[in-house]
């Protein structure tokens, strides 16, 4: 393993290949707006640089670990040059701060007060570019704000490989901007794009001026809309800065959906079905126990379910693959021995959607079908005729292929026709209001926290089975 | 033996010789209180200030210092839209927290593309500090003598000024600054980082 010395520490660069890579793995930050630890290296920034003994100042991003060199990050000569790529970077950067969405995590924003702080040298008018460039029905492109790093454009080239982004023209009139015959609209990962900009020039319309970002926190929570069951970080206000004269609305909704990087699972991206996760979680909610479609109080709603247990002689429940482990096990100790179980598809893949991929999309939509078959096997779900209890947790069944004869007790969280059809209805809290588990098709589990208060009127699944299996239900029947 | 346990202390009020004989004090006091009473008459019939009580929130004192920070304003561009760009650094700053703003897009003009689409101040939890002032980057908030007429607690469990009460300051001639401001030309050229 070779050996460097980086501000005079010796430094043992492992499988790192570059100076940049071994300065960061080690604790020297070195400053980088193009190099991406998941993109090739091209060096156009060129703000990573760093001064080798004998040998000058170069970019750390692109220069090779050779035993015993010794760096110096933050030498005097380092700091000028440094800052005067900071100048040249933000020569025709309108510094419009106060109103960009990137503002409080943008690298430049940071770099600027960190390394140059000074106002712009150059006299010259700066160049005007489009300002709002629609480069699909989710990404505005600010031409002004953008370095011209090209972290999206090798991005759509060696992650997403759909190559739809590209640089045209030259010098101070660079663009980036999509080929000709093609739209970022046909690339399933495209919002990632966002994230990696360093600067604030690419925009998500959905997250345009929602909230500046230190309102913002975020819970580390599992996308479920497919089994990759991929890493997210679920972006709400922070308690602190509840709003209590605008729509009080907005203090629990998920205002947006980053990756959190895991590499096991998906890496440092997600796809754009993940960033959309409200349209799944925020449908409206069923917050009302429900008995042949008239409203009761949970405890008789609980009551009438254990009374339908009682009275049955054969007992189905679909247990849904939207569960987390923890609720599939506590319904597998409370009532696995009341119901012959199967596991059934909460969601099956909509129309328009990219079913599977190569890269993270999986065909299963749901986030736990692994762990649910782990306690209830894989058979696929076969209702007798002569069923007369049939408990559908979770969605995605419908009603009218249930044996006639049969009652149904339905546990779910959504507003859906079902609801009203069920012989009890019980509603149960969704995945942002609940700590929890799911494994991933590949066995990788990943935990989610909560981030949302639960509605009044709705119960755990976990708090709930032991409900329903409590001693003395039993005794009547 | 009975023990005094009050306190001493070093101003303690001594009875003098003169005090001593009362009726001289009394008429002093009352000669206090009549020659207040004679001044705000007079002020009253010729009209001059500080002689009545203003019936606030009915009445509202013209004698505010200039530099009173009473409540807030918005100030306009020359087109009558507000300056405000919707940063929330006003929002941001403020201790008491009583700023919300809510943003809205407009792609036709680049130059403002982010602006207030609401703007509302609660005013019973405001402690009138004036930081949103020193901080707005736009001058788009300052802060101007009078007082709001007393908004009354709303649903909101707060006193709320929105965006539309907060415009409403067009003064003809501002002694600070010119106001309103000059229209900026197409081309703004370097502006400083």
């Amino acid at each position: 393993m070779p050996v460097i010395f980086i501000n005079g520490e010796a430094v043992d660069t492992g499988e790192h290949r570059t100076v940049l890579q071994a300065a960061l793995a080690n604790g020297f930050y070195v400053p980088h707006f193009c190099w991406h630890p998941e993109l090739s290296v091209v060096g156009n920034c060129r703000v990573c640089l760093v001064e080798q003994e004998g040998r000058g100042v170069n970019i750390a991003c692109n220069m090779p670990v050779v035993d015993g060199m010794r760096i110096e990050t933050d030498s005097e000569t380092v700091r000028a040059q440094r800052k005067a790529m900071l100048q040249f970077i933000l020569l025709n950067h309108p510094v419009d701060c106060g109103i960009c969405d990137k503002a409080g995590e943008c690298a430049l924003q940071d770099y600027h007060y960190a390394y140059n702080g000074e106002p712009a040298l150059s006299r010259e008018p700066k160049q005007k570019g489009t300002k709002f460039y629609p480069l699909s029905s989710r990404i505005l492109l600010d031409n002004e704000r953008c370095i011209l790093c090209s972290r999206c454009v090798r991005f759509t080239r060696e992650v997403s490989k759909s190559n739809v982004l590209g640089i045209e023209y030259r010098g101070d009139s660079a663009l980036v901007r999509p080929a000709e015959d093609r739209t970022l609209d046909d690339d399933p990962y495209s919002d990632n794009v966002i994230d990696i900009c360093p600067v604030g020039a690419l925009l998500s319309r959905s997250f345009l001026h929602q909230a500046r970002v230190w309102y913002l926190e975020p819970t580390p929570s599992v996308c479920p809309r497919c089994a990759r069951g991929c890493n997210v970080q679920l972006w709400h206000r922070k308690p602190e800065w509840r709003l209590k004269g605008l729509d009080p609305a907005q203090n629990t909704r998920i205002l947006r959906v980053t990756p959190l990087e895991n590499p096991r699972v998906n890496g440092p991206w997600i796809c754009n079905r993940g960033r959309d996760l409200g349209e799944v979680l925020e449908r409206p909610r069923a917050e009302q126990a429900l008995q042949k479609g008239a409203g009761v109080t949970m405890m008789e709603a609980i009551e009438a379910t254990r009374a339908l247990m009682a009275e049955s002689t054969r007992s189905i429940a679909l247990v849904s693959s939207w569960a987390s482990n923890e609720e599939l096990r506590a319904f597998r100790n409370a009532l696995g021995d009341n119901f012959t179980s199967f596991v059934k598809p909460d969601r099956l893949p909509e129309e328009g959607e990219v079913v599977e991929d190569e890269l993270l999309i999986r065909a299963d939509k749901n986030p736990n079908t692994r762990g649910a078959q782990a306690l209830f096997g894989s058979d696929p779900p076969e209702i007798p005729e002569d069923a007369d209890l049939i408990l559908v947790w979770g969605e995605g069944v419908d009603f009218g292929r249930l044996p006639r004869g049969a009652k149904t007790v339905f546990l779910g969280s959504w507003l859906l026709p079902e609801v009203g059809h069920a012989d009890v209805f019980i509603p149960l809290s969704i995945q942002t209001e609940r700590r929890g588990h799911y494994t991933n098709f590949e066995g990788v589990v990943s935990a989610f926290e909560s981030c949302q208060p639960r509605p009044e009127g709705v119960i755990d699944a976990e708090t709930l089975f032991p409900l329903l299996a409590a001693p003395g239900a039993w005794g009547r029947g | 033996m009975v023990i005094d346990r009050r306190r001493k202390y070093w101003n303690e009020p001594k009875l003098g010789w003169w005090e001593s004989f009362y009726l001289f004090e009394v008429l002093r006091g009352l000669s206090i209180t009549g020659g207040v009473f004679l001044r705000n008459m007079k002020r009253w019939m010729t009209g001059k200030k500080g002689a009545l009580t203003a019936y606030y929130p009915e009445e509202i004192r013209a004698d505010y210092a200039r530099h009173n920070r009473g409540k807030h304003v918005l100030t306009q561009r020359p087109d009558g839209r507000p300056q405000c760009i919707a940063c929330n650094l006003c929002a941001t700053i403020c201790p008491a927290k009583v700023i919300e703003i809510e943003a809205g897009f407009d792609p036709e003009d680049p130059a403002h593309p982010k602006y207030p689409e609401r703007f509302e101040i609660d005013y019973a939890r405001c402690i009138f500090c004036g930081f949103c002032v020193e901080v707005c980057p736009e001058d788009a908030i300052r802060m101007v003598p009078t007082v709001p007429g007393l908004p009354v607690p709303d649903r909101r469990g707060g006193m709320w000024l929105g965006r539309e009460e907060l415009l409403t300051w067009q003064p003809a001639r501002d002694p600070a600054k010119p106001y309103p401001p000059k229209p900026v030309s197409g081309n703004g050229g370097g502006g400083d980082d």
